[in-house]
């Protein structure tokens, strides 16, 4: 309680007491806002770890050998991933579903064990040390980015392009009946969703000193999946209510925190029975009503038709 | 030379099935032209082939517009809608989740500008174009007869039956096409709204636009169509103007059975007295093993049965004949208990079936070999039918039984450790029926045990009913396959959008001229 108390009386002094909170809260967002894109094109796919890492090494990497400016770094980590985004995605799309969905997981554990735990410029296991980490300066740019990307994806589906991919997301076979060239518009939601990853990785790596190779695995990776299950993803607030949930919890309820995991794991579970559409649903942000109890109050009241 | 569409020589087969066997088509510009033929004719896989979700093993399609000429075999299916070819589905392919209107945006996504990266930042010019291409849907839905003020909103999954019908061709119109493909847009259909897509379409036609129409409602098909072609086993057996198609033997054969021509042609005179005799008072069993009364069954919005009455009393065999999509098989579903019947009754002796669960059917001794055999295919014979007597305590009984399954239908015990799914056709539906006898009925439900089989393996399967019923077993058997289904029937039912149109003995029917009407429309 004195969680909200604090938010509510002395903004000022919660935002000083809880900086990292909310720099997490940011990235999360913003990895919420990635794997959405991929969602919304109807692609369960969940390598955003990897190109989180991608964009994490690169911009480290540039920082400590290069003598090019950190925001320069950045966007060169983001489009990486996403150029790594569009080799991957060429043999991978093909599949669907849950093949889609273990073959990018697979994309992960092999960029992290084979290619980041091996390679002697990452440091192998040991990670990075970060020459350029600014824990306090490198809010801005989440706290700016977040509404941004927030702003722009959200134009983006109701673009040509988002409803197209609207329509594979509904029905590939009847979209490409549409003239909807299906491989194109899912290959381009997954480099979009690909640099916006690399993209949050490069960020966080500028909030703390230490790029840590364990950091960018399958549990961070089904952690995103998780913002968007719970938040749901007709809308792109949805996700990101789901991230702002499920960061804040563990700092809401003190107690809870040693338990994050299984506190995550039984409000997935319970989101999934009572409202399979996540939190923010089609109509906006509602109540969250379990399906026995609208078929029950359907069925006390007579029935219209028939 | 104003052929829209040609194909030529077309070929396409799965497995070892011809689904496609050498096709020539022509489709003139300007016309409505009708594709027919049986269930597993090959008309969906031509379209398939046509629209790009099938490439052809061989042969050619030729788009032939003002522009010039342009082969869509092996080409991509949104490439083939770019050049002007729509169509709809089958089975429903809405976006069940966006509303009417976005459904008809999404269609004209190859007939607008991309604009993606303007619309990012909306300024009033650019939303200007938003509207247009809104008004622009809202007309098309007015077009097919959706009112937009009405539907435009709605989320399409909430749309009733036709109304989505209608909403997907909408959808089709809005990629502004030469050649509309409708793949059974009147399925499932009750009379009215069919009037309505007949209406539809050929205010589609007079508007300029060529369609190309599949059905299985005869009615329709002769109705609007100028030209109509009829494929059965993949072959094309029949083409040209309505009132020739329907006189040619070698369709009146395909649809109704190889016995069809002699019956059809037997009827000077005599049909008057044939439908008195056959009203049903006449024919009704007195005490019935099953009954069935005013038995209504819908899926969703659909209604599949409306109101068909009929009785099956010991030893009998039963026929349930009719077109495709008339409710046959949505009747022995619902009294073997996998649908539901909203409205009716149905009794097995003491047994009511409306309600009772599945497995309680069973055991009391009504049994569905169910359509399309579904066999389990990397199974063998042997554990095929080991697995239909799961359910029995008995198992050293079952396991006699088998043993003289196998002897009884030899074409089993010699394939027995084959896997299911190497058997022919024939072989499959002969394994399913020794399956249904495992659980020991008293009444068999067989639903199209002939469907997609070769003539000699049809006449195969019939002799195994027959046995069977020699045996002691009542059958209710449902049959597209109609004359060889009257053939062995004592009794039939003619089954038409969902009702019972006809009934009597098994010989009364095959001379009655209703039951060829009932088939290829009046």
């Amino acid at each position: 309680m004195d969680f909200f108390i604090q938010l509510f009386t002395d903004p000022i002094g919660f935002y000083n007491q809880h900086e990292l909170l909310i720099a997490q809260i940011g990235i999360n967002a913003i990895l919420a806002i990635a794997i959405f894109v991929t969602f919304y094109s109807g692609q369960l796919t969940l390598a955003n770890a990897g190109f989180m890492a991608i964009g994490a090494y690169t911009t480290v990497l540039m920082s400590l050998y290069l003598p090019t400016p950190l925001p320069l770094n950045m966007l060169v980590g983001a489009l990486l991933a996403g150029v790594v985004g569009f080799l991957v995605g060429l043999p991978v799309l093909r599949l669907r579903g849950i093949f889609l969905a273990i073959a990018t997981i697979g994309f992960v554990e092999a960029l992290r064990l084979g290619v980041i735990l091996n390679v002697p410029i990452t440091g192998e296991g040991q990670g990075l040390k970060n020459p350029t980490a600014d824990p306090l300066g490198g809010i801005l740019p989440i706290l700016i980015s977040v509404p941004v990307l927030t702003y722009l994806v959200w134009r983006l589906t109701h673009t040509r392009l988002g409803q197209a991919w609207a329509a594979i997301r509904e029905d590939e076979l009847a979209a490409s009946s549409n003239g909807i060239n299906v491989p194109l518009y899912k290959m381009i939601a997954f480099i979009i969703s690909a640099v916006v990853a690399g993209y949050a990785g490069a960020l966080e790596t500028h909030i703390n000193f230490f790029v840590d190779p364990t950091e960018y695995g399958i549990s961070r990776t089904i952690q995103i999946l998780t913002f968007a299950v719970v938040g749901g993803t007709t809308n792109v607030i949805g996700p990101i209510v789901g991230a702002l949930f499920l960061t804040a919890l563990p700092e809401i309820i003190r107690q809870a925190s040693a338990y994050r995991d299984v506190v995550n794991g039984v409000i997935l579970i319970l989101v999934i029975i009572f409202r399979p559409q996540g939190i923010v649903g089609r109509g906006g942000l509602a109540i969250i009503a379990p399906r026995w109890w609208t078929r029950w109050r359907s069925r006390e009241r007579p029935a219209a038709a028939h | 030379m104003s052929g829209l569409l040609q194909l030529t020589n077309l070929k396409r087969s799965f497995g070892g099935v011809r689904a496609v066997d050498d096709v020539s088509l022509e489709i003139e510009e300007g016309t409505i032209f009708g594709l027919i033929g049986p269930n597993g004719a090959g008309k969906t896989t031509l379209v398939n082939l046509v629209t790009g979700y099938v490439r052809p093993q061989s042969g050619s399609i030729r788009l032939q517009k003002s522009t010039g000429t342009t082969e869509l075999a092996r080409r991509p299916p949104h490439t083939v809608a770019g050049l002007g070819v729509a169509r709809t589905f089958q089975t429903l392919r809405l976006y069940r989740n966006l509303t009417a209107i976005e459904n008809v945006l999404a269609g004209m996504h190859l007939r607008r500008r991309d604009d993606t990266l303007q619309q990012l930042v909306p300024i009033a010019p650019l939303l200007r174009e938003d509207r247009r291409r809104w008004q622009r849907a809202r007309e098309l839905l007015a077009r097919v007869g959706l009112d937009p003020d009405k539907f435009g909103d709605r989320q399409a999954a909430t749309l009733s039956y036709g109304d989505q019908r209608r909403l997907e061709v909408a959808r089709a119109l809005a990629l502004e096409p030469h050649l509309l493909i409708l793949d059974e847009p009147a399925a499932g259909m009750n009379p009215a709204e069919k009037d309505r897509v007949r209406t539809l379409i050929q205010q589609l036609n007079q508007d300029g636009l060529t369609v190309l129409l599949i059905d299985h409602d005869m009615r329709l098909v002769m109705g609007v169509c100028r030209h109509i072609a009829v494929l059965n086993f993949g072959r094309k057996i029949a083409d040209g103007p309505p009132a020739t198609v329907s006189q040619d033997p070698a369709v009146i054969t395909a649809y109704l059975g190889s016995q069809a021509q002699k019956s059809a042609t037997h009827v000077p005179g005599s049909e008057e007295m044939d439908v008195a005799t056959s009203s049903p008072a006449s024919t009704e069993p007195a005490s019935p093993l099953l009954e069935v009364r005013d038995l209504a069954v819908s899926y969703g919005a659909i209604q599949a049965v409306r109101g068909a009455s009929f009785g099956v009393a010991k030893g009998e065999i039963v026929a349930l004949i009719g077109a495709n999509g008339a409710g046959k098989s949505t009747i022995l579903n619902a009294l073997s208990g996998v649908l539901r019947p909203h409205a009716g009754v149905a009794r097995f002796g003491e047994l009511d079936l409306t309600t009772a669960a599945p497995d309680r059917i069973v055991r009391s001794g009504l049994v569905q070999v169910p359509e399309g055999r579904e066999i389990l295919a990397r199974l063998t014979v042997h554990e095929n039918l080991e697995l239909g007597a799961w359910a029995r305590r008995d198992s050293h009984a079952a396991h006699r039984e088998i043993e003289a399954l196998m002897r009884q239908f030899p074409i089993l015990g010699q394939r027995r450790d084959l896997p299911a799914g190497q058997l022919s056709g024939g072989e499959q539906q002969i394994l399913a029926i020794a399956r249904g006898l495992l659980a020991r009925p008293k009444l068999l439900l067989l639903d199209e045990p002939s469907l997609g089989l070769a003539p000699q393996m049809v006449d195969t399967v019939f002799e195994v009913i027959q046995k069977i019923h020699n045996d002691g077993v009542t059958i209710l058997l449902v049959e597209q396959n109609a004359l060889r289904a009257l053939e062995i029937a004592d009794r039939a039912y003619v089954v038409e959008t969902g009702r019972i149109l006809l009934s009597g003995t098994g010989p009364s029917l095959r001379r009655n001229p209703e039951v060829q009407k009932a088939y290829l429309g009046g």
